[in-house]
């Protein structure tokens, strides 16, 4: 092959080291906050009427801990392995790879110390106060310079379908993350949005369900596309497939977010717009399930033996289900019944824990022992991982089912009167016991990140006596 | 498009590093993945054929089936308040005494009131009115009432608010008594339920009770309260004060609770919901108010 005569370049591994250690960290640090928060539902007086750790306040740092520390963390140490390796050269810059690195565990502490006083934009998803959202957009410049300039330097002629992905999360959440956070401030933490009323909230949502799009679906996908042929060792079943819906993703998703405003000051043409966009959106998310699942034809003997391999598989699945269980949930009629319900809950977990937490689990298992150069602790504990994370999951999802439908049920109930027949203190009494088994499910799903811990830390620790 | 085999690779190749680089196969798009994406574009432009969907200048494409979003919550309400219209009307015409004898009439206020009593009742005194001990909210299920538990009294209870006020006696908290007397009181307030265990303190507390504290005066004679007692012969005012000759207890039944309502008193507001009220942020219309009385009298009143 025409690669073989090029001499290896030295690939910048400590950024990736940094990175999937924080990613672990984070990983145990956004689970245990979720934990707390689903005991805090189920005996509200968890809180001890400590204003700084009430429901309200933790709960977007639980969000912000999953979906930014630590997706953020798998995300920037995948991309910075993925983009080397494909392209057979060193990142673009020591300097902003470091910069990427100590910038957004910045603003993570940074979001840790102001949610809990109480200092939020009180946007789902775009919490963080303005100086924060500045740190933000800084920190995410240079990524986008580093990824692109590493991409531009590549020793190889084609450009792997997984930097595709990468390259599309890091320009949209650029301009999400912007456009959403267009604010005068007043003072040093406070700040007026520069949209009011249904507009702001239409761009919050747009915000909102591209982060969901671009950030948990397209850059996983990315990683997907590396993690699952490297560890299959087989080639990723179709090119064509991986062209078409990456594109038609890219274009579907960005029109949504309005599925999140049925039955709201939101009119009726942009809610249709955005059911009918997340019906053509099913087909182009399947496209990466079907890339990764048909992947694996003909080595599904592997599964046999390799844990690692199951949690991609596992993610794949659960990728799939959730990807059409979210264009169902964007009609009008089925929204009438789940918005507002524990479903919602139930779909953002079966996507958050099934899908993005356990492709990432796959890749930080095939990436630990490349980067530090030795053999896994224990192929045990990640079998043991594996079914504490897919027990974890199923608990938890199946519990926000019944709960949610239920709740939405009892909510529109009439007596033959025409009257209603629970009150609302009535349905939150009737979803008590199944809190308390999501909290179960998510104990059980932290147990697993814990094993996944203690493997890499002894896996390192080996490494380093070795 | 289940053999690969056949297929060959687009002979592009990454990262050899572990001695097996990245491929990738030429398989064609599948076809059931195809045309099932093509179908959910015909469906969409269906829809946005049969529902308001594109902006254009500054309307929309209504959609040919004419529906929005208000228009169909118009015509819901419409037709839930069209059925309801009819015995709405009969209901504010007629009186609780003539609701009350007429079947269909009460269910349908007892429904409609149990609904209205979980959103705003509830928060007090519980689901279903069973009240509670910690924050001295009566429970309504039983037969024990302080205001009387008739239609009437239940309606002006519910339409103009009550206000129960217990003063403290100990010289501490503003009253004008001892430790030593407050406990001796205490132990005669323990004794209509027999469980005096101070015969000196007992009949000293008697005294007061119907001598310096003047208990008597709002509990009556007998302690058996402002709604069934008497003082001196002559019936109390209806200032709700506690029946306490009987197993239940509004603040607590044990010595410390009790001791705890003579030291430092207790006030009771149950805010007024009638027309105009400004106590709790909202007011219930005269026809909710007869349907929560309706409610709250079939919970224990009624039995």
């Amino acid at each position: 092959m025409h690669q073989t005569s090029i001499q290896k370049p030295v690939y910048d591994y400590d950024i990736v080291k940094y990175f999937t250690i924080g990613s672990v960290i984070y990983a145990i640090v956004g689970f245990l906050v979720g934990v707390i928060l689903a005991l805090e539902l189920t005996f509200p007086g968890l809180n001890g009427d400590i204003p700084y750790i009430t429901f309200g306040r933790l709960r977007p740092l639980h969000t912000s801990a999953v979906i930014f520390a630590f997706g953020g963390s798998v995300l920037f140490a995948t991309s910075y392995y993925v983009v080397q390796r494909t392209c057979r050269v060193r990142l673009f810059s020591d300097f902003l790879s470091r910069f990427t690195f100590w910038g957004w565990n910045l603003v993570v502490v940074l979001v840790v110390i102001t949610y809990p006083l109480g200092l939020s934009q009180g946007k789902e998803y775009a919490e963080p106060i303005w100086p924060i959202d500045l740190l933000i957009t800084v920190v995410w410049v240079a990524y986008f310079i580093n990824y692109v300039g590493t991409l531009a330097r590549r020793q190889e002629p084609h450009i792997y379908v997984a930097n595709w992905f990468y390259l599309a999360f890091i320009i949209t959440v650029a301009l999400l993350h912007i456009v959403n956070n267009l604010a005068i401030p007043v003072n040093l933490t406070d700040s007026y949005p520069i949209f009011s009323g249904v507009q702001d909230a239409m761009i919050q949502w747009w915000y909102g369900h591209n982060a969901v799009g671009f950030f948990l679906t397209a850059a996983f996908l990315g990683l997907m596309y590396y993690f699952v042929p490297k560890q299959a060792e087989r080639p990723v079943y179709s090119y064509r497939l991986s062209i078409v819906h990456f594109w038609a993703l890219a274009f579907m998703y960005i029109w949504a977010g309005p599925h999140h405003l049925h039955y709201t000051a939101l009119p009726d043409w942009a809610g249709t717009l955005g059911a009918t966009f997340s019906i053509m959106l099913l087909l182009p998310s399947w496209g990466g399930m079907i890339n990764g699942i048909m992947t694996l034809s003909g080595a599904w003997h592997k599964l046999r033996t390799d844990p690692i391999l199951r949690f991609f598989i596992a993610s794949l699945s659960f990728y799939g289900m959730s990807t059409f269980e979210g264009p169902m949930m964007s009609l009008k009629s089925v929204n009438a019944l789940s918005h507002y319900t524990d479903w919602t809950i139930g779909h953002v977990h079966s996507g958050a824990l099934g899908w993005v937490a356990m492709v990432s689990f796959g890749a930080i298992y095939h990436m630990v022992p490349r980067l530090w150069g030795v053999a896994i602790h224990s192929t045990t504990l990640i079998n043991l991982h594996f079914w504490l994370a897919t027990i974890g999951v199923v608990i938890y999802i199946v519990a926000m089912w019944i709960s949610g439908i239920m709740q939405g049920l009892m909510w529109r109930a009439y007596d033959s009167f025409g009257n209603l027949s629970y009150s609302f203190a009535e349905t939150v009494a009737a979803m008590h016991p199944y809190y308390l088994i999501r909290a179960i499910g998510g104990v059980v799903f932290l147990a697993g990140a814990l094993v996944m811990a203690y493997n890499v830390y002894m896996t390192i620790r080996g490494a380093n006596r070795g | 498009m289940s053999d690969n085999q056949e297929v060959s690779t687009t002979g592009h190749q990454w990262d050899d590093d572990e001695g097996y680089p990245l491929q990738e196969y030429n398989n064609p798009l599948p076809k059931w993945w195809l045309y099932t994406f093509y179908a959910t574009i015909v469906w969409s432009v269906i829809y946005w054929i049969l529902y308001p969907a594109w902006p254009v200048g500054g309307d929309f494409t209504k959609g040919v089936l004419g529906w929005s979003m208000h228009k169909e919550l118009r015509e819901e309400l419409d037709e839930a308040n069209a059925k309801k219209k009819n015995v709405n009307e009969q209901l504010a015409r007629m009186s609780l005494q003539e609701i009350a004898k007429k079947n269909d009439l009460l269910q349908y206020s007892i429904s409609g009131g149990k609904a209205i009593f979980g959103d705003n009742c509830a928060p007090c005194h519980g689901q279903g009115g069973i009240g509670s001990k910690a924050g001295g909210f009566p429970n309504l299920t039983d037969d024990d009432w302080l205001y009387g538990g008739s239609l009437e009294t239940i309606q002006e209870t519910i339409t103009q608010g009550r206000t129960g006020q217990m003063p403290a006696h100990l010289k501490a908290t503003g009253g004008a008594f001892d430790e030593a007397q407050v406990n001796d009181l205490t132990q005669y307030v323990l004794s209509f339920s027999g469980r005096s265990q101070d015969a000196a303190a007992n009949k000293r507390g008697d005294a007061l009770f119907h001598g310096d504290a003047g208990c008597n005066n709002c509990h009556g004679d007998q302690g058996n309260g402002s709604l069934k007692g008497t003082a001196g012969g002559q019936a109390l005012p209806p200032v709700g004060a506690p029946n306490l000759t009987d197993a239940i207890w509004l603040h607590g039944a044990d010595l410390v609770s009790i001791r705890e309502s003579i030291a430092k008193g207790r006030s009771g507001v149950m805010p007024a919901w009638g027309k105009g009220s400004k106590e709790v942020g909202r007011e219930l219309d005269p026809l909710a108010i007869k349907q929560v009385t309706l409610y709250v009298h079939s919970l224990g009143g009624g039995r």
